[in-house]
């Protein structure tokens, strides 16, 4: 236990050595949020602003997570330097045990992830009409904290499993675009599942539904906003997509990690 | 009393590179041992599977009383590594490095803070240590890669190469401290390629290459060990011809002849003043014009020369 509270020290330290970046990040999505509520709302067909409710409400949830997508995938990142410049051999001789190791590092992934997003979600929590009951602000952070560390466990299983930072950078812009736009986050779900009518491939539609990143956008937007109606789904992909992600990362980290 | 560590037949393979051949080696609690070998001999990666850092292909060791295969996090736990190369991110800082590594390691709040000061103003990192590693230069990152295990006094101390890339004032201090180390009660391996470090700090040396362990001994013994109390070398002006390698053969004292250089002969030989004339008289019979000629005790250079037929300049420029 103890073990891992060194880890997370030593990656919360490395986190803050970019504070001054990460605040620029955070004030460029909050800026984002803020231009592209406007820019948006002036484009959407008024039908859809009826069903929504105004862009800028519809997008904070979304940028939100996203915003946590982003941070918690950095540990990922690093972790691939590490191994590059052979570090790890360094991580792997600690007096630790390699559980403690692995799981030190998918947490300060998540955690990091979340102390990224807390701006952004009290801007949620301002600027939306709905003030949430205890009860929904604690699962909110609870679904929020699992994606997070799904989300870390991601990206350390795919930072172990490249060599080289051109192919670390590669998969991890298939997987941002993949399941970014694959998603709610920037459009509702209903206009993506009306698009099978048009012949939109449904393996597509298929993982805008199943998408952590969907449901828990679409989470905080039933508790906010109201809309779309809270399911027990949401929060059972968040689950199933981070206990895989977290075991699958452990794993990655405890086997490839000491092949050499 | 038992070995601290034990290595039986620890075997490596890279692809089909044997790094580590069947290894085997016991170290004795409190001493120093040095790990004499050339570039590419097996040193380091012995030292990354007794760190458990990476894994053996075949045979094993036990540490203190537990099995590097079986039990890592418990060997884990004896263990303090300097590594070859520092292995560090370049965005942290000396002070951050060696603190986080004393808490991970266990010291005490008031320990740590003590020793990390103590540690680091002998090094001469003190001043610098707020700075970023990338603005360090080499010797200094050295510095801090061995002022973890300094401050960390480990029941085992593991140091690969620990002064390359330091100034001989550095060099000697960090001699000291490895030595006090060993004092206070820690067992030392040491990997290097230099045989004066090798000769004045271990208790005992084992010599390595290709992977496998040729010999293992005090430097006394090793020194002892090889026939010939005395070597002269003898420059010529020109190539030594077959002939003069065979005649100085003949001599009775004489117990081996290695050709270093064209120009260049080393003899290993008993009874030096009386044979001394004789080999002169015969060089000068041949018409072959000694240019200068000088006599030697027994080094561990000359150790490594018989173990391996290779001087260790040789051995490394034909080393993988
Ligand atoms: N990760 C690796 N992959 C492939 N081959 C390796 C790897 N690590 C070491 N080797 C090979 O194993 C052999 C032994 O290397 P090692 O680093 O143990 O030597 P060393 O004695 O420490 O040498 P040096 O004095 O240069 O540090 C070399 O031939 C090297 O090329
Ligand atoms: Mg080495």
């Amino acid at each position: 236990m103890k073990a891992i509270i060194h880890i997370l020290e030593h990656d919360f330290r490395n986190f803050f050595r970019y504070k001054w970046w990460l605040v620029g990040l955070i004030s460029m999505n909050l800026a984002d949020l803020f231009i592209m509520a406007i820019v948006y709302n002036r484009m959407l067909n008024p039908d859809v602003t009826n069903t929504i409710g105004g862009y800028f409400q519809f997008f904070a949830p979304g940028l939100t997570v996203t915003g946590l997508f982003a941070s918690a995938f950095m540990i990922g990142r690093e972790i691939n330097m590490e191994r590059r410049r052979e570090v790890h051999h360094y991580m792997l001789s600690l007096p630790m045990t390699r559980f403690e190791l692995a799981m030190g590092r998918v947490l300060s992934g998540g955690l990091r992830g979340m102390l990224y997003m807390s701006p952004l979600l009290a801007t949620c929590l301002i600027l939306l009409p709905n003030v949430p009951t205890i009860e929904q602000f604690l699962l909110i952070l609870a679904v929020l904290f699992l994606l997070a560390t799904g989300i870390s466990g991601l990206s350390i299983a795919i930072a172990v499993s490249t060599s080289s930072l051109e192919k670390f950078i590669t998969a991890r812009g298939l997987v941002y675009y993949t399941l970014f736009f694959c998603s709610s986050v920037f459009y509702p779900l209903y206009l993506i599942q009306s698009l099978a009518s048009s012949g939109f491939p449904t393996v597509l539609i298929t993982l805008a539904e199943i998408n952590p990143l969907s449901n828990a956008s679409d989470m905080i937007r039933s508790f906010l906003l109201g809309y779309p109606s809270f399911s027990p789904t949401m929060v059972f992909n968040v689950v199933v997509f981070s206990v895989i992600f977290t075991l699958s990362a452990a794993f990655a980290y405890m086997k490839i990690i000491e092949r050499k | 009393m038992a070995p601290i560590i034990r290595i039986t037949d620890l075997t490596k393979k890279f692809g089909n590179v044997t790094a580590v051949d069947h290894l085997n080696l016991e170290v004795e609690e409190g001493e120093i041992l040095g790990l004499l070998g050339p570039n590419g001999a097996g040193k380091t990666t012995t030292i990354l599977m007794l760190a458990t850092v990476i894994r053996p292909t075949d045979g094993t060791a036990t540490v203190g009383e537990y099995d590097i295969r079986k039990n890592p996090e418990k060997v884990r736990g004896l263990l303090g590594i300097a590594f070859q190369e520092p292995k560090m991110l370049w965005v942290s800082t000396p002070w951050d490095i060696v603190n986080w590594h004393a808490k991970v390691c266990g010291l005490s709040t008031e320990e740590r803070k003590r020793r990390v000061k103590e540690v680091l103003e002998s090094l001469e990192m003190w001043e610098a240590r707020h700075r970023n590693v990338h603005a360090l230069s080499g010797g200094m990152r050295k510095r801090v890669e061995m002022a973890k295990v300094l401050i960390q006094r480990p029941k085992i101390a593991i140091v690969d190469e620990p002064t390359a890339q330091i100034d001989i004032v550095g060099k000697h201090r960090i001699w000291n401290m490895l030595t006090e180390l060993r004092d206070e009660g820690s067992t030392i391996i040491l990997a290097t390629n230099e045989l004066y470090e090798a000769d004045v700090l271990s208790d005992r040396v084992g010599i390595i290459h290709r992977g496998k362990m040729l010999v293992c001994d005090t430097p006394k013994k090793l020194k002892d060990s090889i026939l010939g109390g005395d070597i002269i070398d003898i420059q010529l002006e020109e190539a030594a011809s077959p002939d003069i390698f065979q005649e100085l053969k003949k001599f009775k004292d004489v117990v081996d002849v290695l050709q270093l250089k064209p120009f260049n002969l080393r003899i290993y030989l008993n009874k030096v003043e009386e044979v001394i004339p004789k080999i002169v008289n015969m060089l000068t019979k041949k018409d072959s014009p000694i240019v200068s000629l000088r006599m030697t005790e027994p080094s561990l250079d000359d150790v490594f020369v018989h173990y391996t037929g290779l001087t260790i300049e040789e051995a490394q420029k034909s080393g993988e």
